[in-house]
């Protein structure tokens, strides 16, 4: 594999890791007694 | 309390709304955030949690007693509260689709002014916003 291809990959492989991610996104809380 | 939450593991920012009573949390992209935990932090700096909506992104599992479950970190997974939208989802369970929903974890008992001992958060879904 050419250095180019290997950053190719890598590319690939991060927008794949980034894509498939599992998380929390948001909360929003509604909350009383604030001042 | 935004001092109080802005410590709290996993959160990258707080923006409150004094006029409406509004607490927005952005997370970090660490999946450190605990639901449970900004519940306690919030209650312990003196304010009373009315409602706790989440929006997230994972996959519809099944428990070891066939319940379903929304896993959003290998390590924190929410227990799905049964629904319409929630049987929607049961083909789901199991497969490589990745869910986003939006839904309620937590609304102030009627009648209550403090929880009792907290249960383990389940997730009310509102909406789901995308299946992929």
């Amino acid at each position: 594999m050419t250095i180019r291809n290997k950053f190719a990959r890598v590319a690939v492989l991060g927008a794949f890791a980034i894509v498939g991610k599992a998380q929390i996104k948001h909360i929003e809380m509604r909350v009383e007694g604030m001042t | 309390m935004k001092q109080h939450l802005r410590r709290q593991s996993g959160v990258q920012k707080v923006e409150v709304s004094l006029l409406d009573g509004k607490v927005d949390v952005t997370p970090k992209e660490d999946g450190a955030i605990n639901p449970a935990g900004l519940l306690k932090a919030t209650y312990d700096s003196g304010v009373s949690v009315a409602e706790l909506d989440m929006t997230a992104r994972g996959k519809i599992v099944k428990d070891a007693a066939g319940g379903l479950v929304f896993q959003v970190a290998p390590n924190r997974a929410f227990a799905l509260v049964s629904s319409d939208l929630s049987k929607g989802l049961e083909t789901l369970a199991g497969s490589t689709t990745w869910v986003t929903i939006r839904g309620q974890l937590y609304k102030k008992p009627a009648g209550k002014k403090k929880p009792e001992a907290s249960p383990p958060l389940k997730l009310l879904i509102l909406e789901v916003p995308s299946k992929e």
